[in-house]
């Protein structure tokens, strides 16, 4: 086979659920936004919390609200030239600050104070994060299939992630001009940088601390992104190895689901191949499928197929031979009354042979016309077009003339009040009748009821004509409806061909119907039943 | 005193054609028209030789079952089926119903008659010695046209009265090709070139199970069938 099997189709429509992994990256992407918002909206908070415990306390900057802001150069020689008073003022102050920073101090952020002359006046924290927590953090990454992590995982990882890394360099004080500013003019300001050696960011905010209406100072908030970082790859790490745990075991099942599917549909193949040979006989029945789903029933259907096709086969085959056998009768009867004819030498045994021959011809004509009459109307039934009529009326009418045509036999139908509506054609139901009559008049005991019943029941009509009399030898009463099957006894009066219920079946398959014979439940005699489904109102 | 011939046939105007022309032919005849009352009569007393439709009234192979009967009586009663159809016996070969003749109803009077004679023959002279100037003998085969038997090898093969005209057909002038035409002549019976088919068979299986190295009749395909004379 060089087309891909139902495997391989089924496992490249599967393969779009590789783009599970890629949603879940997009989902952790969000993620990763929504804490690094989290943490500006953190710093920001305890920027501006430490700017209001600064508020209103010029003290702490130690000089005039009023005086004169220039730059961090002109600054810093402005405390080189500073008075001893001042410089002692303004340690104190610094050392109040620190106290107050103290209490805000927090893990792996760092805070700065600033006044107007940019001059740092506090600071605390760091921005490395201690390494007890980092130790922590490490024991959390207990997880299953650890090697397969090392050796696969972690350097796919580190190919798509950015990896944080504390070896950053930034000890100097921040160098914000423009957020300074900013703030310095009174505005929050907030932003991210990198480390001043590049290996980390740092996100940070900058609040103003007010005195009155003036700024006296800043209030810078620091951390790195690091955590968040850290906190976005355990998280791609753990739903990555989740969804690639769930991709591999749905692979595993769907090829063991397609592989069955396709061993089931190969044995279906296999067995169809074997049960017809290369002419086209019908050698095996189909060993049908027990199971519920699709493929069973696709099984059974083609089993009942092929069983149907082999009856019908069977049928055709035979139906040569059993014709021949129906006119080998009257050919026998004819021949060995012209053989006696030729040998007798009285005119009163010869009339009787002319007879006899004279019977025989009778029946081979019988025969001629009832095979004519069963293919024309196979003919028939393939041209005739179906209408909506009464078949309470149909069987009501034929059986008043049943009366006359069989004067010796007695009638005893069983009609509904009402119409019975049925599509279909009344001459073909007329000569289906005529057929079932026929042989109830045939096989009937003298003196007993042909009983004709007609009823609705649920969606179908049902029509029964019953006869007491002989009953069907068993394994007889399906085939009796093929053409020339026949259990009639010679002698009879009438040939027998055996095509009368062949004709009913025809009719009753015609208008949709089945037809069906069997003996009566005391086993004196037969009734044959037709169903017809009752026309849609 | 004449003989007893019992006619089973459920066709009156047949049976009673047959029973005409054998009363005329001096035979005495028993008419049956189906095999209940047929057994009947049998076991009060047989006749001298058995006419059976395979096919009786309802019973479709009643004549086979009632054969069965018959030889369960009379290992010797001569029987012949008349048959309305070709494949029965092929389908019941394998039953061994142990007639010793059949042919199909559309046989004519005359050849039914020759055959009845036949088979009076085979059961008059069964146990008379035979002499040598009846004896036809082509290798391993005995024919004895007078009392109607084969050997093979001195085994007695049990051939039908047609299969036995088949075989002395063939086995007159060995070498010689016989069409199907004149292989139903010589056996009195006109059948298709099929049927001729389906009687080389059953003649070379009955002959196959007394010498499963058997392969005198050769078929010729295209002409018909020969005896093949042993290569010496």
């Amino acid at each position: 086979m060089s087309a891909p099997g139902i495997r391989g189709k089924l496992l490249a429509v599967a393969s779009v659920f590789l783009l599970v992994p890629w949603l879940g990256y997009e989902y952790i992407r969000e993620l990763e936004r929504f804490l690094r918002q989290a943490q500006d909206d953190s710093l920001v908070a305890t920027a501006q919390a430490v700017a209001t415990a600064l508020h209103d306390r010029p003290q702490l900057f130690g000089f005039a609200p009023d005086r004169s802001l220039g730059s961090l150069r002109d600054m810093l020689d402005t405390v080189a030239a500073n008075d001893a008073a001042s410089a002692a003022a303004h340690s104190e102050a610094t050392g109040e600050i620190q106290q107050i920073l103290r209490g805000l101090e927090r893990a792996t952020s760092r805070i700065w104070v600033i006044d107007r002359a940019q001059q740092v006046r506090a600071r605390t924290g760091s921005l490395r994060p201690r390494a007890d927590a980092e130790a922590g953090a490490a024991e959390l990454l207990e997880r299953p299939f650890a090697w397969l992590e090392a050796a696969v995982l972690s350097p796919l990882y580190r190919m798509i992630l950015r990896q944080p890394r504390d070896d950053f360099v930034d000890d100097a004080p921040p160098s914000y001009g423009r957020e300074l500013d900013t703030a310095l003019s009174g505005v929050l300001a907030r932003g991210t940088r990198a480390t001043t050696d590049g290996y980390a960011a740092v996100a940070f905010a900058v609040a103003p601390v007010w005195a009155g209406d003036k700024v006296q100072g800043v209030v810078v908030t620091e951390q790195t992104t690091n955590s968040v970082l850290r906190q976005r790859n355990l998280a791609f790490e753990r739903l990555f190895g989740l969804l690639l745990l769930v991709v591999l075991a749905g692979a595993v099942l769907l090829f063991v689901f397609a592989s069955r599917l396709g061993r089931r549909i190969r044995a279906l193949r296999d067995d169809a191949r074997a049960a017809v040979d290369a002419e086209g006989r019908i050698v095996q029945p189909l060993a049908s499928s027990a199971s519920g789903d699709e493929l069973g029933d696709l099984s059974r259907e083609f089993a009942a197929v092929l069983r149907r096709l082999a009856d019908y086969a069977h049928y055709r085959e035979h139906l040569a031979s059993r014709l021949s056998h129906e006119l080998r009768t009257p050919i026998a009867m004819i021949r060995s009354s012209l053989d006696n004819l030729q040998l007798s030498a009285n005119a009163a045994e010869a009339r009787v042979y002319v007879e006899r021959a004279h019977a025989g011809l009778l029946r081979l004509n019988f025969i001629f016309d009832a095979m004519s009459e069963a293919t024309r109307l196979e003919a028939a039934i393939a041209n005739t077009p179906r209408e909506r009529f009464d078949l309470r009326e149909v069987v009501a009418g034929c059986v008043e003339a049943y009366r006359t045509i069989y004067p010796a036999a007695r009638f005893a139908p069983a009609l509904p009040a009402a119409a019975v509506p049925v599509m279909g054609n009344p001459d073909l139901v007329a000569q289906m009748l005529d057929k079932l009559i026929a042989n109830a008049v045939d096989f009937a005991t003298p003196e007993t009821a042909i009983e004709v019943n007609l009823q609705v029941a649920g969606r179908h009509a049902v029509l029964r004509v019953a006869n007491k009399g002989a009953a069907l030898p068993e394994g007889m009463q399906a085939r009796l409806f093929d053409s020339m099957v026949s259990v009639r006894h010679a002698g009879s009066g009438s040939p027998h061909l055996g095509l009368g219920l062949y004709i009913v079946r025809l009719i009753a398959e015609y208008h949709q119907g089945t037809a069906r014979i069997a003996n009566r439940d005391d086993a004196a005699g037969t009734i044959v039943t037709i169903q017809l489904p009752v026309a849609e109102a | 005193m004449s003989r007893r011939i019992a006619i089973v046939e459920d066709e009156p105007a047949i049976r009673d054609n047959y029973a005409d022309a054998l009363k005329r032919h001096g035979y005495d005849v028993w008419t049956f028209p189906d095999r209940a009352r047929a057994t009947d009569a049998f076991a009060h007393r047989l006749p001298d030789l058995v006419l059976i439709d395979v096919g009786l009234g309802v019973e479709i192979d009643g004549g086979f079952t009632l054969c069965r009967d018959l030889r369960a009586m009379s290992p010797t009663l001569p029987v012949i089926f008349l048959t309305a159809r070709d494949s029965e016996f092929d389908v019941v070969s394998g039953l061994r119903m142990g007639a010793d003749d059949y042919v199909p109803k559309t046989v004519s009077l005359p050849n039914l008659i020759a055959r009845i004679a036949a088979l009076f023959r085979r059961a008059d002279l069964a146990n008379s010695p035979a002499t040598q100037e009846d004896l036809l003998t082509r290798g391993a085969l005995t024919l004895d046209m007078k009392r109607m038997a084969v050997r093979w090898n001195n085994v007695p093969i049990e051939l039908t009265l047609t299969e036995l005209w088949m075989v002395h057909a063939l086995a007159r002038y060995p070498g010689h090709v016989k069409d199907r035409d004149a292989l139903m002549r010589e056996a009195n019976i006109v059948v298709d070139d099929g049927t001729i088919t389906s009687h080389i068979k059953r003649i070379r299986r009955k002959f196959q199970a007394a010498d499963n190295m058997f392969e005198a009749i050769e078929t010729v395909y295209g002409m018909g069938y020969r005896w093949q004379s042993p290569a010496d």
